[in-house]
């Protein structure tokens, strides 16, 4: 009886295991393809162990193809909407967490809603008024600055400029962000701030010494999770940016894969490699907050 | 009395339509532990919030030390206030949470050290200073809490259910903390809670809250003595006062109390003449009635329905009619439920209380 039991769990663990094992490794293919190819000499289409080994692929990304522009336009937008996104949510997420206006409750399924509509079928209209915006914007700058008036759109301009992507990304990761932080500070106490008062505590103080030490663990998942979907996200660098100089690491893989007449496969396998090496960084430390985060708020 | 510390002049406060205080009437002297007591949502922490200056008060004057100060901002007052979950913040230390205060007022970090030194040497925190407060104990933080509050010096501390977080045990130690510091400070107390013991082991003066309205304030052997109305005479005092209900009758001269159980006791000594016929109720606490073996000498029957055994005390539920009493007695009696009790009471001990409540004067 007791063997039967045995030998029956030592199958049932290996159809386990085996089926796990399997899922994994089609899972892992295409990252074990990554790394090798972007170390081969001649890396092709199909997996293979590297003719010899090299860096040439990746000394390639940033010498002869633009790398750093990419990575630094990627890092720069990136992390801008990032920035704005832990700001605007940490006051918004106090605001929406200590108000008890009506319409609090139809305010924050409505940005769910809008976290849940498909952004591409929104695509047009949000095009359409980024561009009535460039216009006008435009018309101010180019009688303002003259011959520079290009440099300062590529900046400020809210169709193939940093603005509108910064803004954009922004908006789009704000919901999720304003939710993870309204719930974080429903569950941070009022006694604080009211402790905090009654100790001669400012606003800025309160703001400063107490809330945003306690807010900390939320702020940084807010901000990770807008740093890694807002760096994964390449629709939107496609339609907004159009000059070479504003190209992302998403839009430089996709054009270098695009060239018709050579798939330099190497290559594209290193562009991608340090295309992952930020969001993997950044998973690390979410990690560790989200946690934090979602087990319990603060405690005293 | 001299210039009351705090003094409350017909406060009132509503939440929008609703009306949560009323007309609140109160003075506490310098130096006096004053206890706010009720059952929940009767209006205590909204009354003691308002007198940190936590909410604002919609009519009647508040005054401290002889100065209106209804709009004076909550850290000019001079009052500190120790929070039911004592509200220190987890991402600083135990001296840093006792200076936070001092600190934001600029004062120079060698004097904050020394201050932090003296409050956490009276509490017995001095070995724990560089610890957070997520590692320590429930009686530690509450004594990190009544530190942080009095390192400001302040005139008036407000306590709002500080032992409710503690084991049964450790609430008895702090109590016992509380009045030691309450003697050497001497500070003006203000202590809200729902326990009735508290308030009658600690306070100076007890003021009794039900419904945003002051039942009656006074001290604990007042309260206990003299209950102006039932509610008081049911909340104060552990356990509770057994309150009967009947009618007023009249033995010839002697005016009697008619229980709806059917049996009656003369009320000697008090006037009640015009008032024969009327519903009233009758309070007398469990100590003041006791079994007798001669039902000669008993004022009325009843059967034991539950014995309670203490040790040193015991008590008996029993029923006479529909209603049930609660009797005390001594720790070895011989009761088992089911069993007939002849019981007599103390009828000097007996209150009096009209239809509506209150006490009629004997
Ligand atoms: N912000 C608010 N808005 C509306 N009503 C409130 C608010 N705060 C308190 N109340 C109401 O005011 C009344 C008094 O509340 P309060 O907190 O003072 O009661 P309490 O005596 O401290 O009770 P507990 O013993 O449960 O702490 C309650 O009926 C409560 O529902
Ligand atoms: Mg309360």
């Amino acid at each position: 009886m007791a063997e039967v039991r045995s030998s029956r769990t030592v199958l049932t663990s290996i159809t386990a295991y085996g089926t796990l094992i399997v899922i994994s490794i089609f899972c892992l293919l295409p990252f074990v393809w990554m790394a090798l190819a972007s170390v081969d000499s001649n890396a092709q289409l199909f997996l293979k162990w590297p003719d010899s080994w090299t860096l040439d692929n990746y000394s390639r990304v940033f010498n002869k193809e633009d790398g750093y522009r990419w990575f630094g336009n990627s890092l720069f937008t990136v992390l801008s909407a990032t920035i704005l996104v832990i700001i605007i949510s940490g006051l918004g997420g106090y605001a929406l967490s200590r108000s008890r206006a009506w319409w609090k409750q139809p305010f924050l399924y409505a940005i769910l809603l809008i976290r849940v509509l498909p952004s591409t079928a929104l695509l047009v209209p949000l095009y359409k008024i980024l561009l009535g915006f460039n216009n006008a914007e435009g018309a101010v700058v180019r009688p303002l600055f003259g011959s520079a008036s290009r440099q300062v759109m590529q900046i400020f301009g809210f169709i193939d400029g940093y603005l509108g992507l910064i803004i954009v990304l922004t908006a789009g990761q704000l919901p999720l962000a304003l939710w993870i932080m309204k719930v974080f500070f429903d569950g941070v106490p009022k006694d604080f701030e009211e402790a905090a008062i009654l100790d001669g505590a400012t606003l800025v103080q309160r703001i400063r010494r107490v809330l945003i030490p306690l807010a900390l663990p939320g702020l940084a998942a807010a901000g990770l999770f807008t740093f890694m979907s807002a760096w994964g996200d390449f629709l939107l660098p496609l339609i907004l940016l159009s000059s070479a100089e504003l190209s992302t690491l998403p839009l430089g893989l996709f054009r270098a894969f695009l060239r018709v007449n050579e798939i330099d496969y190497g290559l594209l396998a290193a562009i991608a490699v340090v295309y992952l090496i930020p969001a993997v960084i950044a998973f690390s430390f979410a990690r560790r907050f989200l946690v934090q985060t979602f087990s319990g708020g603060v405690k005293g | 009395m001299s210039t009351p510390m705090i003094e409350l002049k017909g406060v009132n406060k509503r939440y929008g339509h609703v009306q949560v205080i009323h007309d609140v009437d109160i003075a506490v002297a310098d130096g006096e532990f004053t206890v706010f007591v009720g059952p929940s949502g009767c209006g205590k922490s909204t009354l003691l919030r308002m007198i940190a200056g936590l909410e604002t008060i919609d009519g009647g004057d508040l005054v401290l030390n002889g100065k209106r100060i209804n709009d004076v901002p909550p850290d000019q007052r001079g009052i500190a206030m120790v929070f039911q979950s004592y509200a220190l913040y987890p991402h600083m230390t135990v001296a840093q949470n006792i200076g936070f205060s001092l600190d934001l007022k600029k004062v120079p970090k060698a004097e904050i050290s020394r201050e932090v030194g003296r409050v956490a040497e009276l509490l017995q925190l001095s070995e724990l200073l560089d610890r957070r407060p997520a590692a320590l104990s429930g009686g530690q933080r509450q004594r990190v809490a009544i530190g942080r509050a009095i390192i400001k010096r302040p005139r008036v501390i407000l306590f709002d259910e500080p032992l409710s977080n503690l084991d049964a045990a450790l609430r008895v130690q702090m109590r016992a903390e509380l009045q030691k510091l309450h003697q050497e400070l001497k500070p003006t107390i203000v202590y809200v809670t729902h326990d009735q013991v508290e308030a009658m082991t600690m306070a100076s003066r007890i003021v009794v809250l039900n419904q945003g309205r002051v039942e009656q304030w006074d001290t604990p052997i007042a309260l206990y003595s003299n209950p102006v109305n039932t509610f008081v005479a049911g909340f104060i005092g552990s356990p509770k006062m057994n309150l009967l209900s009947g009618t007023l009758g009249a033995d010839g001269d002697v005016t009697s109390f008619r229980a709806d159980a059917g049996w009656s006791v003369p009320l000697p000594g008090r006037s009640l003449a015009g008032k024969i016929g009327e519903r009233v109720t009758l309070g007398i606490r469990p100590e003041e009635i006791r079994p007798v073996d001669d039902a000669g000498k008993a004022d009325f029957a009843a059967t034991v329905a539950i014995v309670e055994r203490l040790g040193a005390e015991t008590y008996l539920n029993v029923t006479s009619g529909d209603a049930t009493l609660l009797v005390r007695v001594q720790g070895d009696l011989a009761m088992s439920p089911g069993e007939p009790v002849q019981l007599a009471m103390n009828h000097d001990a007996f209150h009096l209380f009209d239809q509506s409540g209150r006490v009629i004067a004997a």
